[in-house]
């Protein structure tokens, strides 16, 4: 037996270095499974214009496989009520920048391809499990399943019924395969606005259990196997772009009082109970808190400035949960939900590393990519770009997903690794194209609902990531904003002239 | 490289030899062998043959294009030799011994105008000196050299547009500050031993000079097209003019060469030049009323070397020249960028004069051929692609001794 293993190793030296040589070429089948982050969602929705532009669909391109195939869904213009799923942009209403729906999406226009995609990422914020457990998806009975749906194809009499996402990536015998997975498993606390391991978080041992069970599942002899884990979410601009005090509308500056800036209103948790002093109704937010995005909409009303300061003294809502399964949710985050959000993401993060190691797959760092990036942008060219919102140009307008910028990004980190780990002499993409190419829809839409605020972002936007993965389990109330006199009359919102309706996904 | 005709037309292996005013700059201590009172003026003429970029990914980009204009500078000097005694010997020079420009075609489409558009760095030393002959054999020199300096450099800003998400220009940025603003001291010292009449055996050694720079940043828009847009640039504050601050370092040297005559009116350079280009590790742009955000560059240049030799052939008082040498870049391939993207370079030198102990006349040429400047793996700028450049220079002096 030794005697074959030192005759053999000579010609697996030469077989390894040949590999090598023809390195350019190493990879003829790319496959990729996921979230929102491989199916290239930008701007709360998933269209052509941004699967184009998504880092898979760059990465393809290196690779120079032409028949990459996804689940290509079109844009439409966006339509009183929606009938798809709203797209956001940056809009003009008067005098006031508004965040807008300004498209949405319409149908899958590769629905009859007769194979499975190599591109099986769906948005609809699926967990980690989503990737082995969702085998059949059922039209219209949540978001989830319609988005899932129309890339998976597995509903009842679909072509691939009972195949989940790992499947149907086995069953085109890929060479490559990327998966990133896992975000929402944290990411849907910050949606919640309150962290509660097994509600809005997926508890460490489940986590390990099915992040095991897809990594096993997509690994393969002869396969290369690229895991992205898990950044730190606490960092992107649906987090960090709203502060916790209180903000003069006119010059976005804090608000001092007696040389201190002000903290908004919230209703307390367990950690930090409140004990309200009147009139107002909340208590002070304590160090340490964060403000999601869609507060905008909120502070905006008032809500969550005290009345000294002439807010309505109504605390920002928090999340809550009342058994057995009714998720109040909120878009603060207090030091306690921070702490175990930041506690949880390592932890995701040593099991996809340990489930990686197992199984032969490489990690790539994405979590230290994000971290590098939120400290010090990225520059390119004399060309600098951060994570601000809506002027960094690497986060969209949903302040959760990456602009084509911020794809690129991820793109080229892919690239570099492949070629550094694997000795392959894939290029890096062109980001000349990526930069300077606007991104906006070819399309106008005759209506747009806009909801701004200071921040102008969307309350129904909010509503939007919280009814498709959440609501699967639980049932969703978001508070109500009461009619309070608007704080900020030179960025009055635009009429809201769509509410968010029922959608009747197409697929 | 071109403060002297004679010197250039030997391919710069001049300080063995440094037998006529410009031995002021090449090796002093060869003005302690010059017994008359000298003055010699001349100018050099630089200029590029073609300066091209090729775009390489990740950015620009395969398909991004670039050429530098084809700038001519003139750069005048000044050599005046005085013997105060049969030892002792005064000599001041004015020359421009460091110099950069570059500047790019199409400057509002070339896409590394981010970066620079275009870069000036002018300087212009007045050197004394003294040099003592200690031996009949054996001269050394001592002197100070300040150096005026001014630097100037041109680029555009990007920045996001928040109803795009793409890259626009919104503004241009002149950092300038005048070659009469600024100037250091530095100093330098030499030796030139002649064990026999036909060899010259020398060494010269310049210091490092750091020039502070102070100057103004004018910073005026670029309209985008989106008067939205461009309203919330312009309420950002940056448009006007700014306080500057910037530093250079330039480099000790040490060249060390010998000169030997065959007889026959045939006579051979040879030199090894040292350049202590580490020193200019960071190239740091400050804006002290904060109105812009600091440049903050590191470089992590390398000393060099440059190998010289170089002939002359005299017939009675004509000569004609050759010389060649080869010069090391100390630049990194991280570091090469718009602004400068140097390499190793072949140069290729021819002359001619006609002297008599009363006057003369020198004319030198040189033609600089750098290799292709790859910048494929490693940038600071993250500005990739490869740079072609070829470049002439022209010197001519002519000299009166009393």
């Amino acid at each position: 037996m030794n005697q074959i293993v030192r005759k053999s190793l000579p010609l697996a030296a030469v077989l390894v270095f040949a590999a090598r040589v023809a390195g350019a070429q190493s990879f003829q089948n790319f496959v990729t499974v996921g979230d929102s982050l491989i199916a290239g969602e930008e701007s709360g929705c998933v269209v052509q214009r941004f699967q184009e532009r998504s880092w898979v669909t760059i990465t393809a391109a290196q690779l120079g496989q032409s028949d990459f195939e996804q689940p290509w869904i079109s844009e439409v213009a966006a339509t009183n009520p929606l009938t798809g799923y709203p797209c956001l942009g940056l809009t003009l209403t008067g005098t006031s920048l508004s965040l807008a729906i300004v498209s949405e999406t319409g149908t899958n226009t590769n629905i009859a391809l007769p194979r499975p995609y190599n591109n099986l990422g769906f948005n609809g914020s699926p967990l980690m499990a989503d990737f082995v457990d969702l085998t059949v998806t059922t039209p219209g009975a949540s978001d989830l399943d319609n988005l899932a749906g129309r890339v998976l194809r597995n509903c009842q009499g679909c072509p691939f019924q009972g195949m989940s996402a790992v499947d149907q990536a086995n069953l085109l015998t890929p060479d490559l395969v990327a998966f990133w997975g896992g975000n929402n498993d944290v990411l849907n606390a910050m949606f919640a606005g309150v962290a509660i391991v097994g509600v809005t978080i997926t508890p460490v041992d489940s986590f390990t259990t099915s992040t095991n069970q897809v990594i096993a599942g997509l690994s393969a002899s002869g396969r290369t196997l690229v895991t992205g884990n898990i950044p730190d979410i606490i960092d992107i601009p649906y987090a960090t772009t709203v502060p916790p005090v209180v903000v003069d509308p006119t010059t976005m500056q804090p608000v001092l009082v007696g040389g201190q800036p002000v903290p908004l209103l919230g209703p307390g948790d367990d950690a930090f109970p409140c004990t309200p002093v009147p009139p107002d109704m909340g208590c002070p937010l304590p160090q340490g808190s964060l403000v999601m995005l869609p507060a905008s909409t909120a502070l905006g009303q008032g809500i969550g400035i005290p009345k000294a300061l002439g807010g309505t003294g109504l605390p920002l809502p928090h999340g809550t949960f009342t058994p057995p399964s009714t998720l109040n949710v909120g878009v603060i985050l207090y030091p306690d939900d921070i702490a175990l959000i930041e506690s949880t993401i390592p932890a995701y993060n040593q099991a996809i590393a340990a489930a990686a190691s197992a199984n032969g797959a490489t990690v790539i760092d994405s979590n230290a990519l994000f971290a590098e990036v939120a400290k010090n942008g990225y520059d390119i060219g004399g060309i600098h770009l951060s994570t601000a919102y809506a002027t960094g140009g690497i986060f969209s307008y949903d302040g959760v997903h990456p602009a084509p910028s911020g794809y690129g990004i991820v793109a080229d980190d892919f690239i570099q690794l492949l070629n550094t780990v694997k000795g392959t002499k894939i290029p890096r993409p062109n980001f000349s194209n990526i930069l300077f190419t606007p991104n906006v829809p070819n399309i106008v839409s005759s209506v747009s609902t806009a909801d701004s605020g200071p921040w102008h972002y969307s309350l129904d936007t909010w509503k939007g990531f919280l009814n498709s993965g959440l609501a699967r389990k639980f049932a969703i109330v978001t508070p109500t904003a009461p009619d309070a006199p608007r704080m900020v009359p030179h960025l009055p919102s635009a009429p809201r002239t769509a509410r968010r309706v029922e959608r009747h996904d197409t697929n | 490289m071109t403060q002297g005709a004679k010197a250039t037309g030997m391919g710069l292996a001049f300080t063995g030899i440094a037998d006529d005013p410009s031995a002021i700059f090449y090796n002093p201590a060869g003005i302690g062998f010059q017994d008359h009172f000298s003055i010699m003026v001349g100018a050099a003429v630089l200029s590029r043959a073609s300066t091209d970029f090729t775009g390489a990914n990740p950015y620009p980009g395969i398909g991004a294009t670039g050429s530098v204009q084809k700038q001519v500078f003139g750069l005048p000097n000044v050599y005046i030799v005085v013997p105060l005694t049969n030892e002792l010997k005064f000599g001041v020079g004015i020359d421009e011994p460091y110099g950069l420009g570059v500047r790019w075609n199409n400057p509002e489409t070339w896409s590394g105008r981010f970066i620079s558009q275009n870069a000036i760095i002018k300087s212009a030393d007045i050197n004394p000196v003294f040099s003592y002959k200690l031996f009949p054999e054996l001269s050394i020199s001592a002197g100070a050299v300040y150096r005026f300096s001014g630097v100037q450099l041109e680029r555009n800003t990007a920045a996001t547009d928040p109803f795009t998400q793409a890259q626009v220009d919104v503004a241009h940025t002149k950092l300038y500050s005048g070659l009469g603003d600024n100037g250091a001291w530095g100093y330098n010292a030499a030796i030139l031993w002649k064990p026999v009449p036909s060899v010259g055996i020398g060494a010269s050694y310049r210091s490092k000079i750091t020039v502070d720079y102070t100057g103004t940043a004018t910073v005026t828009a670029r309209p985008t097209g989106d008067p939205v847009f461009d309203q919330l640039v312009a309420s950002s504050g940056i448009f006007g003019v700014h306080p500057v601050k910037t530093q250079v370092a330039f480099p000790a040297s040490l060249n060390i060469g010998a000169g030997i005559n065959f007889g026959g009116g045939w006579t051979v350079g040879l030199e090894a030049d040292w350049t202590e280009w580490s020193s200019f590790q960071a190239l740091n742009i400050t804006f002290p009323d904060g109105s812009l955000p600091n440049i903050d560059r590191s470089t992590a240049w390398n000393d060099s070397w440059a190998y010289r030799i170089g002939i002359e052939k005299n017939f009675g008082g004509w000569a004609v020249r050759a010389g060649y040498y080869f010069d090391n870049t100390p630049q990194p391939e991280k570091d090469a960028g718009p602004i400068l993207a140097d390499n190793d370079r072949d140069v290729f030198t021819a002359g001619f004069g006609y002297n008599t102990p009363q006057w003369g006349f020198d004319i030198g040429g040189a033609y600089i051929v750098l290799k292709d400047r790859q910048v494929l793996t490693q940038s600071t700028d993250n500005f990739f692609g490869t740079y072609s450049e070829k470049a002439w220079a022209a010197v001519a002096d002519i000299r009166f001794s009393f």
